[in-house]
């Protein structure tokens, strides 16, 4: 009963906190948002012409490089072609009003539409690639719209663009030309505001935070990705489209591909982990271009100066500025980097520390009668699929001339403990991996809750109640420890599809009682990279007990820690896994852990299944003792 | 098309691969062993032609045009070494965008310099005359200084294939492109190798823009336009493969002497559709890998 009040307690103090903060940081953004809303709002009132000019294109510039950040500094995704995307705008904008019955008005409702339409037809091509091929690919494929528009003079005015493009009365007034660019650019960065904070938002942090991971907790990375690219080029067309109603034209150069990275400079200078650093960044930007290209000849030098500056010494960007200049002068200070600016460390909670009684449990664990619990999910299992919720059966995998696994079967009963155990090269790790789909097999199938999964996608598995960790560490390290629960209970009920609504509350219950389980209360707040390697692991779990896994496939859960850890996460299987009724299938080679929590051991060697029984028979059986010790004399 | 107009397109599309698989060669090389993909390759082949036409204008003599084309490929290497021991060097272990970024300003700081020192004028060197006229092959004519081109690529080629898969230093280079943290667990210094690596590329690059400078205008901007096709190129072939390198060159170059001769407008539009329909069969390109 101390510990229930106790903990609540804690709760309470803890949502006080963050309320304090989050009313602070609330007031800090409403106080920054009214100086800047009433500094664009008045930019007529006290700027001359030629400044007020500037203004309007500094704001389209501001929608340019939000777009972007929501591929860049969002979801990790380096496109090198977004002035394809604004061209198309342009254009659309400009063809509509010169060769058709519409108006430029038309012209800006349609142009978004293009942008996304092209968008998501370059984007699927350019997403058959990862990283670096991705960047190149759509380098080349925006580096194609502009010879399209170079090229057909007929209807792109060629080299010189489409000028004088007609526009309604109200435009041809400065200050209601700015004040309406300025009126579109709030709505669409309204907008992405809401996406970026949104639930869908959320997963797009978690894709740029770990790809794998985000697949694992049944995100389909490359449609969000996707859709991350088309609402990014759509509104990167309607800048654009914005651009030519401003400036009365559209020119092919506005699509080179040296211009697509103007946006990358934009969020780079300002800062792109902030929503707000593109806005810094692209006010920077344009102000500068404009004085420097007007006075001087040097703008390629000065500006390829600043970019290399930045890159080599503040990538954070002007936003991360303070905090990058007070970690220089603690660096000069203290002649190395410190880890002072960190979160300073929390003791580790009182039930966390081991004792004797855990390590006796641990051992006794496999012999201990069943647990209510256990024989509950038992029970669910035997009506939910005759026993075995996962079945393989004869499956085969081939790397060449290497057979890695050969006729495999396996079948894992619904809440049992199950371990995978074998020399070096036995095909442990490739089993796992063609179990869980990130490997087809050549033979076999693989069936679970009576389903054929064989070959089946990570964000599949996860649905169908198929958790998976990894041998090295995989959470999302850029996120809260709460937020890496929060989006995984979010990814697998589906709301990470929503790009409306509020994160920070949601599925609170469920968060609270899996870092309560897996013992990382205390850290909910700090980001997961900073987090021992023993909490890390934990904090893995803890994200598979979010998705409400049926099956938790663990590759080493014990590797790489201290006795002292792997006792902790020996214990916390034991605990959270076997009384919420969860099968555990795992890979370790640590034999204490191995014996302490399996109720059934398979042995692997050569790709093939060697032995499988109970722990005790698999201990004496002779051909184990021979794989692991070598034939005698 | 007659044969003998298909014999001229041949050896023009040559010539043009001849160029993009210098500078391709390098891109690619650079990349197998550093991986970064250097934008700014471009911009050290536009160097490299800017170098050769000045100081072909201050030697006269027959040797003049051969002296000043390999004086202008060292100054290159020799510029690309400053720029990997200066700048590339901090960037290995940061993530792509910064590489990029890094290099993208490159672009933007030697344009800035190329524009103060040469201004922004149209520039051309003067080809001996041995090399201006064009020669009768069969029924056919063709420029003397395309064959002069495809040469020096086919020497390029070789050298490169002899040093790469016949000298210790091509070992040391093909073992940094599988695994350059073992190779420097072996205790091979692999920063100087690296460096070395980008020399390789940068001189590769230079010499093909001093080969250009008495075959096209050398001008501001003509360092975004082929370096756009270098990356076609590299694609098709696949990121990191000298051979890719080739035979992404040859496709390319045919294409668009092919395709001029169709459809002239829209020829670098061909060439997107090539890599295009490369990609949807070879994401990794003809002869890449899959990215680790």
């Amino acid at each position: 009963m101390t510990a229930v009040a106790s903990a609540s307690t804690t709760r309470a103090a803890r949502a006080l906190a963050a309320l304090q903060t989050r009313r602070l940081r609330i007031g800090l953004v409403i106080a920054i948002g009214v100086g800047v809303a009433t500094a664009f709002g008045t930019v007529p009132q006290w700027l001359g012409p030629a400044d007020q000019y500037t203004a309007g294109l500094v704001v389209i510039a501001i929608l340019l490089a939000l777009s972007f950040n929501l591929m860049l500094g969002t979801t990790g995704m380096v496109s090198f072609g977004h002035a394809g995307f604004y061209g198309v705008g342009a254009y659309s904008v400009a063809l509509i009003a010169t060769k058709t019955q519409g108006d430029a008005m038309t012209g800006l409702v349609v142009a978004p539409v293009v942008g996304a339409i092209t968008g998501a037809a370059i984007g699927a091509i350019c997403l058959r690639a990862v990283r670096l091929y991705f960047s190149l690919l759509t380098l080349a494929l925006a580096q194609l719209l502009y010879v399209i528009a170079f090229q057909w003079d007929t209807l792109t005015g060629g080299d010189n663009g489409i000028h004088g493009i007609p526009v309604p009365e109200f435009l041809n007034d400065p200050a209601g030309s700015y004040y309406f660019v300025l009126c579109v650019v709030a709505g669409a960065a309204l907008l992405l505001w809401v996406i970026t904070h949104s639930p869908f938002g959320c997963a797009l942090r978690a894709i740029r935070e770990n790809r794998q991971r985000a697949a694992f907790v049944g995100i389909r990375v490359k449609v969000y990705e996707l859709a991350a690219f088309t609402v990014a080029s759509s509104l990167a067309a309607l800048a654009g489209g914005l651009y030519a109603v401003y400036v009365g034209q559209a020119s092919p150069d506005l699509m080179f591909w040296t211009e697509s990275a103007t946006p990358v400079v934009m969020v780079l200078i300002g800062g792109m982990r902030s929503f707000y650093g593109p806005v810094l960044g692209a006010v920077f930007y344009t102000v500068l271009a404009t004085k420097v290209r007007n006075s001087t000849n040097y703008w390629d030098l000065i500006i390829g100066g600043i970019v290399l500056l930045v890159v080599l010494i503040l990538p954070t960007g002007l936003v991360g500025a303070p905090r990058r200049l007070w970690e220089l002068i603690e660096w000069s200070l203290q002649g190395f980097r410190g880890d002072a600016h960190r979160a300073p460390p929390v003791s580790a909670p009182a039930h966390l520390v081991p004792t004797a009684t855990v390590t006796a449990d641990a051992v006794t664990a496999g012999a201990a009668p069943p647990s209510p619990a256990v024989v509950a999910a038992n029970g669910r299992a035997a009506a939910a699929s005759n026993g075995a919720l996962l079945e393989v059966s004869r499956l085969g995998k081939r790397f060449g001339e290497l057979v890695a696994v050969h006729d495999v079967d396996l079948a894992i009963r619904e809440g049992t403990v199950h371990a995978v155990i074998g020399p070096n090269g036995a095909g442990k790790s490739t089993l796992f991996n063609l179990v869980s789909g990130l490997i087809r097999p050549d033979d076999g199938r693989v069936t679970f809750a009576g389903r054929d999964i064989t070959g089946a996608r990570a964000a599949r598995l996860a649905h169908a109640g198929l958790g998976r960790a990894f041998q090295t560490t995989s959470i999302f390290g850029g996120l809260s420890v709460a937020d890496n629960v929060r989006l995984a209970a979010m990814a697998i009920r589906g709301d990470t599809r929503w790009p409306v609504g509020f994160v920070p509350s949601r599925h609170q219950e469920r968060v609270d009682a899996v870092l309560e389980n897996v013992g990382l209360t205390a850290y909910a707040s700090t980001p997961a990279r900073e987090l021992s390697h023993g909490d890390q692991r934990a904090l893995e779990l803890g994200i598979s007990l979010a998705l409400d896994a049926r099956l938790l496939m663990l590759d080493e859960p014990t590797a790489g820690m201290s006795p002292f850890e792997t006792r902790r996460t020996l214990e916390l299987l034991r605990r959270t896994i076997k009384d919420r009724g969860i099968t555990l299938l795992l890979i370790e080679h640590d034999m204490e852990v191995v014996f302490g929590i399996a109720e059934t051991v398979t042995v692997m060697a050569d790709g093939t299944v060697l032995v499988e029984g109970t722990p005790d028979e698999v201990r004496r059986h002779p051909e184990v003792i021979r794989a692991y010790l070598g034939e005698p004399g | 098309m007659s044969l003998s107009t298909f014999f001229v397109l041949v050896v023009s599309g040559l010539s043009g691969a001849a160029i993009l698989f210098l500078i391709g060669a390098g891109l690619t090389l650079v990349f197998g062993a550093l991986r970064v993909i250097n934008l700014a390759h471009g911009t050290l082949y536009m160097l490299g032609a800017f170098f050769a036409v000045s100081i072909a204008a201050r030697l006269t003599g027959p040797a003049g045009f051969w002296i000043a084309m390999l004086a202008a490929a060292a100054a290159v290497g020799g510029a690309g070494g400053l720029i990997e021991v200066a700048i590339l060097r901090r960037l290995y272990r940061r993530d792509h965008l910064m590489q990029l970024l890094a290099t993208f300003s490159l672009i933007l700081v030697i344009g800035g310099i190329v524009r103060v020192a040469f201004g922004a004028d149209y520039h051309r060197a003067d080809a001996p005359d041995y090399l201006s006229g064009s020669l009768s092959i069969g029924s056919s004519t063709v420029s003397a200084y395309q064959l002069f081109l495809i040469g020096v690529a086919i020497a390029v080629a070789i050298t490169l294939w002899l040093t790469i898969y016949r000298t210790d230093l091509g070992r040391l280079i093909r073992a940094a492109v599988a695994d350059p943290e073992l190779l420097a667990l072996s205790g091979v210094n692999v920063p100087v190798l690296f460096t070395g690596v980008f020399v390789i590329g940068a001189t590769l690059a230079g010499l093909g823009g001093a080969s250009i400078a008495a075959y096209q205008t050398v001008k501001l901007g003509i360092d975004a336009d082929i370096v756009v096709q270098a990356f076609a190129v590299t694609i098709i072939g696949g990121l990191g493969s000298l051979g890719g390198a080739l035979i992404g060159a040859v496709i390319v170059g045919l294409v668009q002497s092919f395709g001029t001769y169709w459809e002239p407008k829209w020829q670098l539009a061909f060439i997107f559709l090539v890599m295009a329909v490369v990609l949807a069969v070879r994401p990794s390109g003809l002869f890449g890998e899959p990215e680790r």
